[in-house]
């Protein structure tokens, strides 16, 4: 998926798996962005008794680089504790949480946020509490007022929330891990079969969310509002990472708890880049590594191993695709650079020369009235690649780019096939899974009214 | 780190006192230290309390991180590391 379950060592480790990150001027406060990183993937509603959580030995982190050099100068952590009110019941509730300091609440977590600017830390904000999961009815009535109650607000602007919501990424997993298979089109597969419409593999799971608004010019290296979008400054780099203390020791007297420094297990910026253009024996070695250090992976993004593929699943759809041999700078621009002035009418999210993933967001560009979720291809330049909203059709797109269809951009002698701007994997977004205001991700499932059988 | 002789290295930085405590929690040293009286003169009480692990990145050149909190501390000591070695024996 976007990030979910993506490399093998951190498919082990849902606590610290990042799985999406969103980057967007606020539709309904558009002097603000909204930066969002998810984790925990695929929970299943009814995952009690011990229903998700974040990890209290794990530090979140969202970090901005708004000079263009590919590094962090903005950073928001996030730190977390659990409590416990009584630790001789095995329930999570022991009667309905109607509030957030309800003692009927056994197992609650609360957090901290800080922001790291330069060599100066500070703390935010300390003891926020989190909403519970969304149990079912009888335990968290009201579920939806209870999770707003769960939106902080922060000193000098802007709030914060963290906690469970509904997963807000869509994708058909089943088809496409099944030989690249998009069921629109398995007509035209290799291995054909009747074409079908897409199934949306996680309408039905929820996901933890850390998600912070800021006012935009906090968000600015000067400190003043975003005004020009042809400004190289008005475009920040948005990237989260997860990491653990280097070490911990288990069992009897000689257990330590975790200790040492913190080391990245887990990082993303844009969609699917870690899930489908990294390799197998590299997705590891990616998510340890800070976006300055992508050059090493350069090779994976400038020649993507599913646009070799697609011409071999598909006979016959993507000739010209397959008798391009040249490294992909469409792909390398919108995923590693940032679109340079020029090369969109209007538009541009560069930022840097050094290859490194990061979400690119204009923060000059107003909010879309009406968006597309095919974003900036689609032509909203509210949306992705310009960051990233919770409803972009990110999988659709990317698909489309890795068939050909943005190489134009950079290569004007490239035709792209005619399949290149249809293929999708045929699901799209379902508007009940989000909201209109922060943390615009939907209220999350509950399990008693979505068991997993 | 320039390679510097152990007791030379403690009286020198405060890191020392980290190396002193990754001995103290090698496999067999602690009790016998402890009844020995422990030299942790120049620890307070609260370092004395505080977990660390000492990681022995490689014997031959002596190379040990110290974990503590959420630092770590590389010190050059083959001594050290070769006594620890010889305790895992």
């Amino acid at each position: 998926m976007s990030s979910h379950r993506e490399a093998p060592a951190i498919a082990k480790d849902p606590v610290a798996d990042s799985t999406d990150v969103y980057a967007f001027v606020s539709p309904d406060q558009p002097d603000t962005v909204t930066l969002i990183s998810n984790y925990v993937p695929l929970q299943a509603p009814d995952g009690g008794p011990n229903f998700y959580e974040f990890g209290d030995d794990v530090l979140y982190e969202i970090h901005i680089d708004n000079i263009g050099d590919a590094q962090a100068h903005i950073t928001y952590q996030f730190r977390f504790q659990t409590h416990l009110r009584t630790p001789e019941s095995f329930l999570y509730n022991t009667g309905p949480i109607t509030a957030l300091n309800s003692p009927n609440w056994n197992r609650y977590q609360t957090y901290s946020v800080a922001k790291v600017a330069g060599d100066t830390s500070n703390t935010l904000a300390a003891g926020l509490l989190s909403p519970p999961c969304n149990v079912g009815p009888r335990s968290t009535p009201n579920y939806a007022s209870l999770a707003q109650s769960a939106v902080h607000a922060l000193p000098g602007g802007g709030k914060v929330f963290a906690g469970q919501r509904r997963e807000g990424f869509y994708v058909d997993l089943g088809s496409i891990f099944d030989l690249g298979t998009l069921r629109p089109f398995e007509m035209a597969h290799l291995i054909p079969s009747a074409a079908a419409v897409g199934v949306d593999s996680t309408k039905g799971v929820n996901v933890h969310t850390i998600a912070i608004q800021i006012p935009r010019s906090q968000l600015m290296h000067d400190g003043s509002v975003p005004s020009d979008a042809a400004n190289p400054r008005s475009v920040i780099g948005v990237w989260c990472s997860a990491s653990r203390q280097r070490m911990e020791i288990h069992g009897g007297q000689g257990a330590i708890g975790p200790i040492g420094p913190w080391v990245q297990v887990s990082r993303m910026g844009n969609p699917l880049v870690n899930e489908v253009l990294i390799p197998l024996g590299k997705k590891d070695l990616w998510n340890a590594t800070e976006p300055k250090d992508d050059a090493q992976f350069l090779k994976y993004y400038q020649h993507p191993e599913l646009s070799g593929l697609l011409p071999v699943l598909y006979p016959k759809v993507f000739p010209n695709l397959a008798a391009y041999k040249g490294a992909r700078v469409d792909i390398e621009a919108i995923l590693l650079t940032g679109i340079p002035s020029g090369i969109v009418p209007g538009f541009q999210n560069f930022t840097t020369k050094v290859p490194s993933d990061m979400l690119r967001l204009n923060m000059a560009i107003p909010p879309s009235a009406k968006p597309n979720a095919g974003g900036l291809v689609a032509g909203d330049a509210a949306g992705f690649p310009n960051g990233r909203r919770v409803f972009d059709d990110v999988t659709t797109i990317e698909i489309r780019a890795l068939a050909g269809a943005t190489l134009p951009l950079v290569d004007k002698a490239f035709t792209p096939d005619g399949a290149a701007s249809k293929v999708t994997d045929g699901v799209g977004p379902d508007n009940a899974r989000y909201i209109s205001s922060f943390p615009y991700l939907g209220t999350p499932l509950d399990g008693y009214h979505n068991p997993s059988a | 780190m320039a390679e510097i002789t152990r007791r030379g290295f403690i009286k020198k930085t405060s890191v020392g006192a980290a190396a002193l405590g990754a001995m103290a929690a090698a496999p067999g040293m602690t009790a016998a230290h402890a009844a020995a009286g422990h030299p942790a003169s120049g620890l307070t009480a609260e370092e004395l309390r505080e977990p660390l692990v000492a990681h022995v990145r490689n014997v031959a050149t002596g190379e040990i991180a110290v974990l503590v909190g959420e630092r770590e501390v590389i010190i050059q000591d083959r001594e050290l590391a070769a006594r620890l070695a010889r305790a895992a024996r």
